[in-house]
Formats: structure tokens, C-alpha cells, sequence
């Protein structure tokens, strides 16, 4: 049996009093597309930046292809492609193609095959016209696509994407659902927070619920629905929530 | 080592794509200084220590330029890179955090140069100074450029602020600097109330007659002493940068 793509054990985040992740336990299985879901402050994302070293766990572990993401971490780094809620872009002084040979060289990737494969993306993710325009002047579409370029431009394993269509249009969501699963079909691992839960049902072939930063609910969205008697992963969620409340 | 030259380019690139804003300014202040004080003002003071004024004051000018612009490129690139989110470009890389703190510093040390050759050129063209030991010139500039960037690495990771790192220029460096014999020496102010002892026990003013010692031709203690000053000051401000930087202070949470 292959490694798990990602291994979560008992990963436990706490911020002063508060608990961001609680005893968070979970296995992403190699060429997976996983959502995690959740309300606001549910976890999500100290989960993922976990994964990537941007939060240093409380206590637990978190493999990746069964290296360790603190202690392994630039090899860790090499497997994982982040594209972040927010538009961070490094848009100062560089236009867009910039962005991503620069990203391609801090991967190691030579000044040559970092043009080509920054030409690539912009081909692939229709900013081409865009190629020397500064970040400023992109849509927020465009800004969207761009970061999920700079994701990929190290062509990585798994592929971790913390709420990709957030503020997006219909016609954008569309677009940028049919290039995740295109990546998908690639054979990427695919890690995504959302909490458009039409997006999870989709998409996802699991999805791992977190609450209160536990995970209350795990597998299939059309079979979590079932189970509960509901229709929609929505509904899931919201008795979810409310029974926590009561 | 692609990854690592990558962020050096950067961190180069960065400075210099806005040289009206970075390169410029603190260049013709500084020539603004050896004008009025040194070919002017200086022209009334005739010789100090066997040089004429503006040539006496060269050296410590040219330090000034190298401090100022290797600490301020660390410190504004680090801060804003944490301001905008974009360090998280770095942090998810498969850099190690020293390759990116060294990048960082080594941005640092190409901007003090920078400044400071342009300072020499200007200074050259004015006044004829010519450089007695040239290589070794070179090597305590660079000294003091990597103490300088460590110090700017350290404030470019604690500041919460923009006015932060503008805080520790006009607050530390600039009394450290201005009180470091960047205009006179320690013998010219002897017998001078609050001035000599601020002078004297202010480490750059050694640090300063070193360079002096070796730009202009000078006792060796003073050159040894001003290197062996500055390299413990890089050992530990390289090194306290390097420390945060691996435990993640204010990068990670």
C-alpha cells in the first residue's frame, strides 16, 4: 500500500487560549482531490499552513509522502504547490511573468526552463496578454488564476488550495473548477478548504467536516449526506453546527 | 544554490528597479555633505591629521552611505515582504531559512556597496582621493556592510511598523553614525563637554578610524582595532538574525 499523500496525527494549534485545531487526525490518499470544510475559524486554514510550515503545530505530527513537514521541510516543499485565500502576489517591482520565474527559481528550476514553463502557465491560465502587466492592474479573476499559476509552476504532487474561488463570479468558479479537475485528472493530489459546499460536492471525492477546529465528519459527500438523512452536504454541515450548539 | 541565487537577484533587483527611490537619495545627500562641509566649510579648517579636511572626511562619508542603505534594504524588504504576505513566497520554497536570511542580508550588503562606490566616485571627482590600501578598503566596507544588514534583518523581522525600521534609523543609527567621527576625530574634540565622551564611547568612532586608517593611509592599531570591532558586531547581529530566522520569529505562528 502506497504512503498516504498527507498524514495528520493528532495535530492539536492553540493561539493563547484558543484552540485553532483540536486532536486533528487524517489521511489524504495519493491522487485524492480532499476538501475540508467548515464554518469561519473552523481551522481550515492554520490546518493547511500547518502542512506547509507556515504554523508550528501545538503538538502532532504531519507527514507528507511520509516525510516530515517540520523536520523534512524543503523536501516537503519540492511535493507541494500552495495557493493561498489571499491574493498574495509579489507585485511590487515585478510584472506577471515575473512572478513566476522568480517563484520557478526559488524551486531551483534554471533561468531557461523557468521562462518556458512560466510561458506555459500563462498560456494555460490565459494570462498571456497580461505577461507584463503589474499585478495591480489584473482582475480579481486574473489575480486568482495567477496564484494558482505560481502553484503549479514547480509542477508539484500535491496541490493545496486554501478557499480557490472565494469572491469569485459564477462564470470564474465555472472556469476555475474545470482546470481543478483537469489537474485532477493529471494525477494531482488535490487538498482544497471551501466552504461553498456545492463546490465540495462536486469536486471532492472525500471531505473531512471541522468544527470548533475537530473534525466532526468524514467521507464521501454523497454518503455523509446519506447517512445523516439529508439531502446536501449543506444541511450536513448546519446540523452539524447546531448540534454542537445545543 | 539556484533557489538561493534566485532570491539574491530579487533582493538586488528590487533596489535597483527603484534606484530614483533607493539609490539616489541617500547618494546625494551624502555628496551634498562633502560639498558644503567638506569643500566648503573645509576649506577654512585647512589640514587634519596631514590631509585636507575633505579628504579627512571621505572615509567616515562613505561609511555613513554603506550603514545607512545595507541596514535600511533589509529592513524595508523583510518588513514589507511580511506586510504584503509575500515572504510566505520564500517560506513555502524548498529554501532553508538561513539560505533566505542570508539572501536577504546579502541584498543588504549589494546596496551599501553600491552607494558607497558611488560615494568614492563622487568624492574622487571632487576632491582627487585616492584609496591607500584598495583591497583592504574593500574587505572592511564589506565588513561593515554584513553588520549593518544583520541589523537590518533584525529589525525587518521585529518591526510591526513601517515606522518601525524609521525608528532605529533616526533613533540609533543616525546619533551612532553622526557621534562616530564620521566629521572629526576623537583628538579634535578632545576637552569638548558631552562631545568627547559620546565620541569615545561610541564603538563606531574606532570603527570609522579604521577606515580612515586604511583609505587615507594610517596607524595599523587603529585598522585592527576598527576590524576586530566590526567583525564581532557582524558575528552577533549575522548571527541573531540567523537565530530568528530559524525559530520563525514573526514569519511563523
Amino acid at each position: 500500500m502506497h504512503t498516504p499523500a498527507i498524514s495528520i496525527e493528532h495535530l492539536r494549534k492553540t493561539y493563547g487560549n484558543l484552540v485553532a485545531v483540536d486532536d486533528l487526525s487524517l489521511e489524504i490518499q495519493r491522487g485524492e482531490f480532499f476538501g475540508l470544510l467548515g464554518p469561519n475559524g473552523a481551522g481550515k486554514t492554520t490546518t493547511i499552513n500547518a502542512i506547509v510550515g507556515l504554523v508550528k503545530p501545538t503538538r502532532g505530527h504531519i507527514l507528507v509522502m511520509g516525510l516530515d513537514a517540520v523536520r523534512d521541510y524543503r523536501r516537503v516543499h519540492r511535493l507541494v504547490g500552495i495557493a493561498f485565500q489571499e491574493l498574495i502576489l509579489d507585485g511590487s517591482f515585478l510584472n506577471v511573468r515575473e512572478i513566476l520565474i522568480y517563484q520557478a527559481g526559488y524551486f531551483g528550476i534554471p533561468p531557461r526552463r523557468a521562462r518556458a514553463k512560466a510561458d506555459e502557465l500563462l498560456e494555460r491560465f490565459g494570462l498571456w496578454e497580461k505577461r507584463s502587466a503589474k499585478v495591480q492592474e489584473l482582475s480579481g479573476g486574473q489575480k486568482r488564476r495567477l496564484v494558482l499559476a505560481k502553484a503549479l509552476i514547480h509542477d508539484p504532487e500535491i496541490l493545496i488550495l486554501d478557499e480557490p474561488t472565494a469572491g469569485a463570479d459564477v462564470e470564474m468558479r465555472l472556469q476555475l473548477w474545470e482546470m481543478l479537475q483537469d489537474l485532477h485528472a493529471q494525477g494531482k493530489t488535490i487538498l482544497l478548504t471551501t466552504h461553498y459546499l456545492e463546490e465540495a460536492e462536486r469536486l471532492c471525492q472525500r471531505v473531512g467536516i471541522l468544527h470548533q477546529g475537530r473534525l466532526v465528519s468524514l467521507g464521501p459527500p454523497e454518503q455523509l449526506a446519506r447517512e445523516r438523512g439529508q439531502a446536501h452536504l449543506e444541511d450536513v454541515l448546519l446540523e452539524l453546527i447546531r448540534s454542537e450548539r445545543s | 544554490m539556484m533557489g538561493f541565487l534566485t532570491l539574491v537577484k530579487r533582493e538586488v533587483v528590487r533596489f535597483l528597479k527603484d534606484a530614483i527611490d533607493t539609490i539616489a537619495p541617500p547618494t546625494i545627500s551624502v555628496i551634498l555633505f562633502l560639498l558644503i562641509f567638506g569643500v566648503g566649510l573645509g576649506s577654512r579648517l585647512g589640514d587634519v591629521h596631514g590631509v585636507p579636511y575633505v579628504q579627512f572626511m571621505t572615509p567616515g562619508l562613505i561609511l555613513l552611505a554603506i550603514v545607512r542603505n545595507a541596514f535600511l534594504n533589509p529592513a524595508y524588504s523583510l518588513f514589507q515582504s511580511r506586510w504584503y504576505g509575500n515572504i510566505a513566497d520564500f517560506l513555502v520554497s524548498p529554501l532553508s531559512v538561513e539560505q533566505i536570511a542570508l539572501a536577504i542580508l546579502l541584498g543588504g550588503v549589494a546596496r551599501g556597496l553600491v552607494v558607497g562606490a558611488l560615494v568614492l566616485v563622487a568624492a574622487w571627482l571632487l576632491t582627487g582621493v585616492a584609496v591607500a590600501q584598495p583591497m583592504w578598503a574593500l574587505g572592511y566596507a564589506l565588513a561593515v556592510a554584513v553588520a549593518f544588514a544583520g541589523i537590518g534583518c533584525i529589525v525587518g523581522l521585529w518591526t510591526r511598523g513601517w515606522e518601525g525600521v524609521g525608528a532605529i534609523d533616526t533613533f540609533v543609527l543616525d546619533p551612532l553614525v553622526m557621534l562616530g567621527g564620521v566629521f572629526y576625530s576623537l583628538e579634535m574634540v578632545r576637552g569638548v563637554s558631552l562631545i568627547e565622551p559620546l565620541t569615545a564611547l561610541n564603538p563606531f568612532t574606532y570603527i570609522t578610524e579604521g577606515f580612515r586608517a586604511v583609505m587615507l593611509g594610517g596607524a595599523e592599531a587603529h585598522v585592527l582595532t576598527g576590524l576586530v570591532l566590526t567583525l564581532a558586531l557582524g558575528a552577533i547581529c549575522v548571527g541573531a538574525a540567523l537565530a530568528l530566522f530559524r525559530v520563525g520569529y514573526h514569519l511563523k505562528i
